[in-house]
């Protein structure tokens, strides 16, 4: 059964900025609404500058979906996170919660006005008909429901951004993992995994007691 | 980034306000919608007649379908030189969609930023294009018809040229043309009667070209992208990939994770270089001494191709001598600030490392020793590690623009006709009046005289100093009265307040182009007219081939029609030779015969049909092999480029559904040279000078282009040297009728051949037959068989020297290594080196300016930036122009990140001020203490000020910014004039 | 201790007051958690459209998943360099 995920392959990544622009062009999104953006962190750091690209990541157990007072969010079949802009009351509360700053408004005036919350659909569209201008207008295009894949991972200058079934994005990282001997050398690679020197600090070993 | 900065205010609140009404009214029409629809509403010729949605009330048929069909054109994205290509979604002439090519051997669906956003173009609301003719009156820009502007064009064209004659006048074209386009180019010029014609190649490679062909015999990238995936060590040096060519990273990094070592040297550290394996980081203008301080850790150690170099090389061991007594360790530390062992890791990475590519692009094109020096260090590196002419090594040249190859190979240039046939030598002429159907004695009338005909014409990085300079000092009667933009920025040459004076002093100024460009904003800040804006088509608004990089040729189809009252650059060649008297010349018209065919164009107006000038161009450039490059062999590569494999480009089978071709053995988009005609059918060269190939699979050999000995050495190719399975097994000249008689092969040619090559060679024989009994009779290369030379006895430096920027930090080194003397004539004009530089050292420039200034790209902007900076989706990831500069830097000037700063350089203003851009500051380690970065993309403002008020109204870009061009001094390539761009002196200040 | 009665009964009663005169802010009981939305349709129950690639059968799941995964994978580069 597939499940939507994105990854971004941070060894790959050259904040070309492609992922940004086919969002932009392919869902015709304002200009100050960012859906996707990418993260560039120890700019000029030799050996240690790295790219990602980040978006919404359709959670498991999306918070955005849990803090809502309105209950306007959904998850589909295949692990989408959608939601009924007709519902959003623009409170801000997803935006809170979400950890990766996918929920979007455009700001106005000095107190940073919100309106409807607007993020990344991995290109599903939204609760109004399939490939409607209704749907296209309000939540940019469904290429879901064309059979095709997010426009941001189809376009990826250098496939770094995998976008699709979660079992196929795996099966293909798990290759170039394979290839090239050793794993993203990224941040917190250390901590999830346990491996000093590795990139990212390791956690401190308690001295006996519990692991 | 600051992403969530408006340009426009009222834009992001119309959009909340219309949002957040959406979701209740189902009413009123939000951006997204009327951007969708925006292309129906206000295009000018493709309105369809109904919407495809009503605004009012249709918003609730939820299930109402698209009516109009839907037609998928591919086309080839219109920036850079990777040549991505993309399928246009249209709908009732509109662009709505683009999506990618997965297909594509090449690009395999991928883009960067502004590939991704390249639909904009066929947006018309709020459109930033040039929508109708203009003209400046009065200091302010008026709307006038296309009769008008051709008119009045024309008469002052004409004018001029009974006052001054032709070659006061100079057509700057462009790199952005289609390969047709660039050829009718350059047959315009020559009907008109100048050499005074140019585009992008001079300020981009036309150091690369000339370094390289004095080297091998070809000046173009050697292997391709892909073959990338066939390398082991990858050494970029002066190329930022990541920014310049996103999508070639793709190979690139496929490759590194297969092993492939990737060695990136640059001052700076870039997205390139955090990708790289080993990162170098030398001082900028020190390119020279670093490649040899390698290449003596090669000789040192004994590294080089022995057996490579004696059967194919001249002249190495010079070349091993200098660099060996020269080249310490000691000397390149001191000059590149790199230590002996970071450059002892490189070449022993390199030498372990093979095959590998040399990789470059601005970084090393840039400089006063350009040609000579620094292009020349990369050819020798390797050729000395033995690289050339392999699959998965060579000299993998990163070209710009989408077809600035083409324009190179067929089009613009002041020193060829198509085909890079020299100017110089009588004979190119006789051979192209012959293929144009234009008699040779009326076309050298044109011409003020048959000197000025065989002279190279100015060139765009110095025709600014064609207009100021003491007329006794220009190499041809009239100073430059006027000139014509067609399809070029200003801002991408140097000296931009010297520019500016010589746009006021100008005669006429004329600027055909989709969008205004910074020409007409810096034209309308110091004249009052004289200035005409004719709105020409992008490349999605008409058919034609482009020329990738790699030298494949790709065919794109026509999206949509021209947008506005614009029109396509061809038609406008056609009308406004119409107007000057050689319409039926350019049309190639005589005796009854009629080379190119009009067809009905926008509006049902004539313009040459693109296809017939592709055969044209078949039937003509026999020297780089263009004549098999056929539109139908291009045109079914599109429709099948599923058959073609990834790593090697080649097809291993199929035909094409349409038209029956067997695309079997082709390589994609038949990578020149293609040999022959092409009913001969040759596949194309992948791979340049690959000897472990035969000639009819794409194999090859370095060309016989500098005579056959010199000094009692052979320079012909050693024994066993040649092409797999040609008939002559060692080094020969290039064919010609004396040759195929002596080797007994003349009885091969037909008789209709025989006519026609009788008294011909392999490039001017139109009949094709030498080339074909030596390729697929013979299988040998048709330019000989030859060693690359090492030594380029023609140059000022036949083996490369370093020689400091005119403009540079080191006074001491300055001492040791001076540039070039002065030169009183160099493409017509006189050209300071030593002066400069000496003038630079005495007035202690280096104490006022004590930071190198380098300049370079961005990823989401292109070239003089308008063009990308009106694009409504890369505008906001560029809002504005920018310095990076070092922690240590920024602190010693109190400079804080986000701050405004002044940039001053030696440049000075009419007034005697130092140049002074304003720009934003961006701290970065990426830079070292010593070295500023400013990208050239931008324009737009004027030393601290605004222009927009001089933009015709409602063509500004989205953002504008200083110019760092405006500020860039004196510099020029010893060669080519290219500009010493990359790397001159600055002081930077809070604002 | 009266005093205190009489003012907790007062507040009582406030509230009690208070509650008559509200006026009932939900449409039925609370659904907490429940998405509350319009109802949106999956992809693969539509048409595939006629000038695209993309190939499966109207409301067959598992086709369009199998030709998703095929895309998918068919963009991967490996596919195209190791063919």
């Amino acid at each position: 059964m597939a499940r939507m995920k994105f990854l971004c392959d941070a060894e790959r990544c050259i904040e070309c900025n492609g992922c940004v622009t086919a969002c932009k062009n392919e869902n015709e999104v304002p200009w100050g609404v960012n859906r996707r953006r990418v993260v560039t962190i120890n700019d000029g750091v030799v050996g240690a500058e790295k790219s990602i690209s980040v978006a919404c990541m359709h959670c498991s157990d999306a918070p955005c979906m849990a803090v809502c007072p309105v209950d306007c969010f959904y998850k589909t079949e295949d692990g989408v996170v959608l939601h009924d802009k007709d519902l959003c009351i623009g409170c801000g509360y997803c935006f809170y919660a979400c950890p990766f700053g996918a929920p979007q408004f455009p700001s106005a005036g000095a107190f940073g006005l919100r309106g409807k919350m607007d993020k990344c659909t991995f290109c599903a569209g939204g609760p109004e008909p399939d490939r409607s201008e209704a749907e296209f207008r309000k939540y940019g295009r469904n290429r879901l429901a064309e059979g095709k894949l997010p426009a941001c991972a189809e376009m990826c200058a250098t496939k770094a951004l995998l976008g699709g079934d979660g079992d196929v994005i795996a099966d293909i990282y798990r290759e170039r993992v394979t290839r090239r001997g050793r794993g993203p050398e990224a941040w917190g690679w250390g901590t999830a995994y346990g491996l000093p020197g590795r990139g990212g600090a390791s956690p401190a070993q308690p001295a006996g007691g519990r692991s | 980034m600051l992403l969530t900065r408006k340009a426009n205010g009222s834009v992001a609140r119309e959009g909340r306000l219309a949002r957040a009404l959406s979701g209740v009214l189902a009413k009123t029409m939000d951006r997204r919608a009327f951007l969708r629809r925006s292309g129906v509403a206000l295009g000018a010729s493709a309105v369809a007649s109904q919407l495809p949605f009503r605004i009012i009330g249709e918003a609730e048929a939820q299930e109402k379908k698209v009516a109009a069909k839907v037609e998928v054109k591919r086309t080839v994205c219109t920036y850079c030189s990777v040549g991505c290509a993309i399928d246009a979604h249209v709908q009732n002439g509109v662009w709505i969609r683009q999506e990618p090519v997965f297909d594509s051997p090449i690009n395999l669906g991928a883009h960067c930023a502004k590939g991704a956003a390249t639909r904009d173009q066929g947006i018309t609301h709020d459109s930033r294009r040039l929508k109708y003719p203009m003209k400046l009156e009065g200091g302010k820009w008026k709307r006038i018809s296309w009769d008008q502007a051709l008119d009045e064009v024309s008469k002052r064209l004409l004018k001029i040229r009974e006052e001054s004659g032709p070659d006061a006048l100079m057509v700057v074209g462009s790199s952005k043309y289609s390969n047709e386009q660039a050829f009718l180019l350059r047959k315009w010029v020559s009907l008109w009667g100048t050499n005074n014609t140019d585009h992008q190649a001079r300020i981009c490679h036309s150091s690369t070209v000339a370094g390289v062909a004095q080297t091998w015999g070809y000046g173009a990238m050697t292997n391709s992208y892909n073959d990338e995936l066939n390398s082991k060590s990858l050494f970029f040096l002066g190329s930022n990939a990541a920014e310049a060519h996103p999508v070639s990273m793709l190979h690139t990094l496929h490759a590194r994770e297969n092993g492939c070592k990737v060695i990136v040297a640059d001052p700076r550290y870039t997205r390139t270089a955090a990708k790289a394996d080993i990162y170098v980081r030398h001082r900028s203008g020190s390119d020279v001494a670093l490649l040899m301080g390698i290449l003596h850790h090669i000789f040192k150690n004994g590294w080089e191709d022995k057996e490579y170099i004696r059967t194919r090389v001249y002249g190495m061991e010079q070349v091993k001598e200098e660099v060996l007594k020269k080249w310490t360790p000691d000397k390149v530390t001191e000059v590149t600030g790199v230590s002996e062992a970071e450059v002892f890791q490189v070449a022993k990475t390199l030498a372990e490392n093979r095959p590998g590519m040399i990789v470059w692009a601005m970084g090393q094109t840039q400089h006063n020793n350009a040609t000579t020096g620094v292009i020349r260090a990369s050819c020798l590196l390797e050729l000395a590690l033995g690289n050339v002419g392999r699959r998965g090594g060579g000299a993998n040249i990163y070209r710009g623009h989408d077809n600035v190859q083409g324009a190179t190979d067929v089009g613009p240039n002041p020193d060829n006709l198509p085909g890079y046939y020299p100017v110089a030598v009588p004979g190119s002429w006789a051979h192209w009046a012959r293929v144009w159907n234009v008699d040779l004695e009326w076309l050298k009338k044109r011409f003020a005289s048959e000197a000025m005909m065989t002279k190279p014409g100015i060139t765009v990085s110095r025709w600014i100093d064609a207009v100021l300079e003491k007329n006794e000092n220009i190499d041809q009667d009239p100073n430059l009265r006027a000139m014509i933009y067609w399809g070029h920025s200003p801002n991408s040459q140097t000296r931009g307040s010297d520019m500016l004076e010589a746009m006021k002093k100008l005669d006429l100024m004329v600027v055909v182009n989709p969008y205004p460009s910074a020409t007409a904003a810096m034209c309308a800040m110091v004249r009052k007219d004289g200035v005409y804006l004719l709105p020409s088509t992008t490349q999605y608004e008409s058919s034609g081939s482009c020329t990738a990089s790699n030298r494949s040729v790709q065919w794109r189809e026509k999206v949509m029609e021209p947008l506005f009252e614009s029109r396509t650059d061809h038609m406008i060649m056609y009308q406004l030779a119409q107007k000057l008297g050689f319409a039926d010349q350019l049309l190639g018209k005589k005796d009854g015969k009629q080379n190119i065919r009009l067809v009905k164009g926008k509006g049902g107006m004539d313009e040459p049909d693109v296809e017939d000038i592709l055969r044209e161009i078949n039937r003509g450039v026999w020297t780089i092999g263009y004549s098999g490059i056929s539109p139908e062999r291009i045109q079914a590569h599109m429709r099948n480029m599923h058959l073609f494999d990834a790593r090697t480009l080649r097809c291993k089978g199929g035909k094409d559904a349409k038209t029956g071709y067997d695309l079997t053995g082709d390589y994609f988009g038949l990578p020149w040279p293609c040999w022959g005609k092409p009913e001969m059918k040759h596949p194309g060269t992948p791979n340049l000078y690959d000897t472990s190939l035969p000639v009819m699979e794409g194999g090859g050999n370095f060309r016989a282009l500098f005579g056959v000995e010199r000094d009692g050495v052979s320079l012909l190719a050693e024994d066993g040297s040649h092409p797999k399975g040609a008939d002559i097994t060692t080094g020969h000249p290039p064919f010609d009728h004396v040759l195929l008689k002596k080797l007994g092969w003349w009885d091969e040619l037909t008789e209709e051949e025989k006519k026609e090559a009788e008294g011909k060679n392999w490039a001017n024989d139109l009949s094709g037959g030498i080339i074909r009994v030596a390729t697929k009779v013979h299988g040998c290369m048709p330019f000989g068989n030859a060693k690359a030379r090492a030594v380029v006895w023609n140059f000022p430096d036949p083996i490369p020297q370093h020689r400091e920027p005119l403009y540079s930090p080191r006074p001491d080194l300055v001492e040791k290594y001076p540039t070039y003397d002065d030169v009183k004539t160099l493409w017509r004009l006189p050209v300071r080196f030593k002066s400069e530089q000496q003038k630079a050292v005495k007035e202690e420039m280096h104490k006022k300016f004590p930071l190198i200034l380098t300049s370079g790209r961005l990823v989401e902007l292109q070239g003089g930036g308008e063009e990308q900076r009106s694009n409504r989706w890369l505008a906001e990831l560029q809002q504005e122009n920018f310095v990076e500069i070092n922690p240590k830097t920024a602190a010693a000037r109190g400079v804080r990140n986000g701050e405004y700063v002044w940039v001053s350089t030696p440049q000075r203003n009419p007034d005697g001020s130092f140049v002074r851009i304003k720009v934003r500051a961006r701290v970065t380690e990426g830079v070292g203490p010593d070295t500023v970065f400013i990208p050239f993309h931008f324009s737009g403002w004027w030393q601290g000020r605004d222009m927009l008020a001089f933009y015709p109204e409602g063509t500004e870009p989205r953002v504008r910014g200083d110019a760092v061009n405006t500020a860039i001094p004196y510099g020029y390539d010893r060669i080519t004039v290219i500009q010493e761009s990359k790397t001159t002196l600055c002081q930077v200040e809070r604002a | 201790m009266r005093a205190l009665a009489a003012s907790a009964a007062f507040v009582a009663a406030a509230f009690g007051l208070a509650a008559c005169m509200e006026v009932e802010q939900t449409v039925g009981p609370p659904k907490a958690g429940k998405y509350q939305g319009k109802p949106d349709t999956p992809a693969w129950a539509n048409e595939p459209l006629a000038h695209e690639t993309a190939r499966w059968t109207k409301g067959d799941r598992a086709s369009w998943e199998a030709q998703i995964k095929a895309r998918q994978l068919a963009q991967h580069e490996d596919r195209r360099i190791y063919q």
